[in-house]
């Protein structure tokens, strides 16, 4: 069944042109689009926004962003937010990424 | 749930940040790894609502000139406060405490002539962070007092720059979201301010008391603790304190309705004036007596002493502005900061001694001339607020009233019902938002007055309409007693030579705004002839029907036609705009002859025609006719057959010269008008010299050129031959 899915998936790519020969892997992660991304950034800051874009070298691309940064230099200090808009993470500066998702995705998410 | 779920995940404990009702969140980044090695070159992972284009707008973090948020030193303005990034009191050692107010007072006026010269207020004068914490200084009197007198200040420009409303700058001046402008009890900022000043005064009389007299006095602490240097620091807080006390005076008596506080303002701008000649002369003193301070780079410190001031961060606001890193900007020097504020109070002294002159036509030289000296914004948006309040003159004549001055018509048609006409009132809007953008700066100006002069046509063709509707045609009504025929016809009159003056405004702003090459100028006098023409003739028609009026009453009998001609004498004002039209005439004219026997020295332009260019630069007097029947081609045919030798016979710049001598007499007590048409003499000499030079030895000497520099007048070019 799951083939079938992936066939099909597979399959309503081909229609992209030049995306038709796209792996099951890219697959999964275009289904993530439009979710809800949490983005750590290597100096502590998190960005919150919608999956978008994104391309080879894993740069990102978040829609409604909001930034997350700590007032204070200790890891315990209360957060402050702003928005940002649209916003490009370079891969070079991202320390973690994670998606928010049911429990019961998380697993088949996580396998590769 | 979510705790279950955050010790599988690699989130850090510390991230509070929900992920939504049952949900949690799951790492991947393996999965993306993965994904990303099957990608091809140059292919995107991307939704339908994706555009490229729109993507290319996001910000990159990490990006020093895209992300604000990017941690310098410190994290937050708190985190800086408990570092002792601004302490309170700044010092326990008294005399180093003093030491360090002054050079924060001589930063913050450093940052305030910055953020008047177009910067944002956030990253100049509230990078002070004991401004952005008003209540931390409540402890120490003189940095507490100074702070709300600067907020207050603060204050007190932003509302008159955001009230002249002109938008110039785009909006940076004004912008102050988040920052703390609203202080409480800062309107008492004064009471606060005169206390420490008194303070200090005393402080100041009982170290200059001889040494009898101290013992009375021992009971006042002193300012600091070095007897050497007391004399000295109180005199140098003395003259801030009174500096700062003075300006604020200075901008609540400019904001008095109607200019009544103008002549109070004076006095204080005189203090201000003097306290900051105080302030500039303190700094030996400061600087001797400050700790270890190099000589390099003296001339760029934004303080008298030369010392870096404490509790400066300009990094630590920056996430209050907008998403993106404002541009970094340099501070002005203390002595530069020090230059500004004198030419501001200079210039707010010219707009207070200002005699608030009712004719309109003397408003409009009154502008033109304050605009020579290139006032700032903090001075132009003064000047906009006094002349224009409450949709009047002053605030207190009306437009209408200043209107039927303007158009030479008798005090009675000042209160004619006629002005409920809805082309009258749309007319009196005009004239407002006319003088409005006279205060703007010249490029803004430009723009806008090009774009106004359709306006000024269409409000011609529609006030000629609705004559023609009531009284039929113009020219058939005899000039007769009937007072609102005689409006409409000054109005008419009046509202074409308004129209024909902007258009001259707007052709002469290119050349302070170099907006022409030399390529060009023979096309733009060309133009300015043919305004300042029908210009003068308007004018001419204004105030002969202004003699008409007045002769009328007087004589009763026929004047005989050698006492009309003996008696008539051409107004100054034409002969004024008569000399200029022969000047430019002249500069058309020799232009147009240097470049058909190819003696001038000019860059060929590939790209467009000069058809081209002349549409670019007068499209806007063009479409809006003014004047009438004018082209490119009508521009052709009068130069194309210009030469030398028939310029030396008929010499216009001996007419200039001429004519400007004669209205000299007329303009004997206008030091401006005077100091014009001398400049306008010297340019027409020079010409007329250059025109024989080249005109003569040019036939021989192929190698001589001519160009065209400013040299004795701003818009009118003198000729320069040489060997090329």
């Amino acid at each position: 069944m799951e083939l079938e899915a992936e066939k099909t998936l597979i399959q309503a790519e081909s229609s992209d042109g030049p995306n038709s020969n796209s792996s099951d892997l890219v697959a999964r992660v275009r289904k993530l689009l439009f979710r809800q991304m949490l983005v750590g950034i290597r100096d502590g800051r998190f960005f919150l926004g919608t999956f978008h874009c994104m391309d080879k070298q894993g740069n990102i691309i978040l829609q409604d962003a909001v930034e997350y940064h700590s007032t204070r230099r200790s890891s315990t200090s209360p957060m402050e937010q702003r928005c940002l808009g649209l916003i490009l993470l370079p891969s070079s500066c991202r320390s973690s990424c994670h998606v928010g998702c049911y429990i019961e995705e998380q697993l088949s998410l996580l396998k590769l | 749930m979510a705790d279950d779920a955050a010790a599988e995940v690699s989130v850090p404990e510390r991230t509070s940040i929900p992920s939504g009702d049952d949900s949690v969140w799951a790492d991947v980044s393996p999965l993306f790894e993965s994904a990303c090695k099957d990608l091809q070159d140059g292919e995107l992972i991307h939704g339908d609502n994706f555009n490229l284009f729109a993507a290319m707008s996001a910000l990159e973090i990490m990006d020093p000139k895209m992300d604000s948020g990017i941690v310098c030193k410190y994290y937050s303005i708190d985190e800086a406060i408990e570092n002792g990034a601004a302490p309170v009191p700044i010092s326990i050692n008294k005399t180093v405490d003093v030491q360090c107010t002054i050079d924060i007072m001589d930063h913050l006026l450093a940052c305030e002539a910055t953020w008047h010269k177009g910067h944002s207020l956030a990253q100049t004068v509230f990078s002070c962070i004991y401004l952005l914490r008003p209540d931390r200084t409540s402890s120490h009197a003189l940095l507490h007092s100074y702070c709300r007198v600067i907020r207050a200040t603060c204050k007190a420009v932003i509302s008159v720059v955001s009230d002249a409303r002109t938008h110039e700058e785009d909006d940076l001046f004004t912008m102050a979201y988040g920052l703390p402008l609203d202080g409480d009890g800062d309107e008492k900022c004064l009471s606060l301010l005169n206390a420490v000043e008194e303070t200090i005064s005393r402080q100041l009389r009982a170290c200059k008391a001889p040494s009898s007299r101290r013992r009375v006095l021992e009971e006042m602490e002193p300012l600091q603790t070095n007897l050497d240097l007391e004399e000295g620091y109180c005199k140098a807080l003395l003259c801030r304190l009174r500096f700062r006390k003075h300006f604020y005076h200075v901008l609540t008596s400019m904001r008095r309705p109607q200019g009544r506080g103008l002549e109070l303002a004076r006095k204080h701008i005189a203090t201000c004036i003097s306290e900051l000649d105080c302030i500039y002369r303190s700094s030996d003193f400061l600087r001797s007596s400050a700790c270890g301070t190099s000589e390099d780079g003296i001339e760029d410190r934004t303080t008298a002493s030369g010392c870096q001031p404490i509790g400066f961060d300009a990094s630590l606001n920056c996430r209050l502005s907008a998403p993106t890193p404002p541009r970094a900007i340099k501070i002005l020097s203390w002595k530069k900061a020090i230059e500004y504020f004198v030419k501001l109070l200079h210039d707010l002294d010219i707009i207070c001694s200002y005699s608030l002159d009712p004719s309109l036509e003397g408003v409009l030289q009154f502008v033109v001339q304050f605009q020579k000296s290139q006032p700032d914004l903090v001075a132009r948006a003064h000047l906009q607020l006094l002349l224009v309040q409450d949709g009047k003159l002053y605030g207190r004549e009306s437009m209408f009233a200043v209107i039927t001055r303007a158009a030479v018509l008798p005090e009675v048609a000042k209160n004619h019902d006629v002005q409920k006409n809805e082309y009258f009132v749309q007319l009196g809007q005009l004239v407002i938002n006319t003088l409005k953008i006279l205060c703007t700066n010249a490029a803004w100006q430009r723009r806008k007055l090009g774009k106004m002069l359709q306006d000024w046509r269409v409000i011609y063709v529609q006030l000629e309409l609705a004559f023609r509707k009531e009284f039929g045609e113009v020219s058939s009504i005899p000039e007769d007693e009937n007072v609102c025929v005689k409006i409409f016809q000054h109005i008419l009159l009046w509202v074409e030579e308004q129209t024909y003056w902007i258009a001259s405004r707007f052709l002469i702003l290119g050349f302070e705004l170099e907006l022409y090459s030399p390529s060009e100028y023979c096309m733009v006098y060309w133009y300015i002839y043919v305004v300042l023409i029908k210009l003068s003739e308007k004018t001419h028609l204004k105030m002969a029907a202004k003699n008409d009026t007045g002769k009328r009453k007087g004589k009763k009998k026929r004047d005989s036609p050698k006492d009309v001609a003996r008696e008539y004498r051409i107004p100054p004002a034409v002969l004024f705009l008569q000399c200029q039209i022969c000047l430019a005439e002249g500069l058309t004219m020799m232009l147009a002859a240097l470049r058909n026997e190819h003696m001038i020295l000019q860059s060929r332009n590939p790209f467009n025609t000069e058809q081209e260019r002349f549409f670019q630069h007068f499209e806007l007097l063009q479409k809006a006719c003014i004047p009438d029947h004018v082209s490119f081609h009508s521009f052709r045919e009068s130069t194309t057959y210009a030469r030398l030798s028939t310029l030396v016979m008929y010499n216009y710049f001996k007419d200039a010269q001429r004519i400007a001598k004669e209205a000299k007499s007329s303009f004997s007590n206008d030091p401006h008008k005077l100091a014009e048409l001398r400049k306008i003499e010297q340019v027409a000499e020079h010409n007329s010299i250059a025109l024989h030079v080249i005109s003569r030895v040019g036939a021989l000497d192929p190698t001589l050129k001519a160009s065209f520099e400013f040299s004795h007048h701003p818009y009118f070019a003198t000729a320069v031959v040489k060997r090329s």
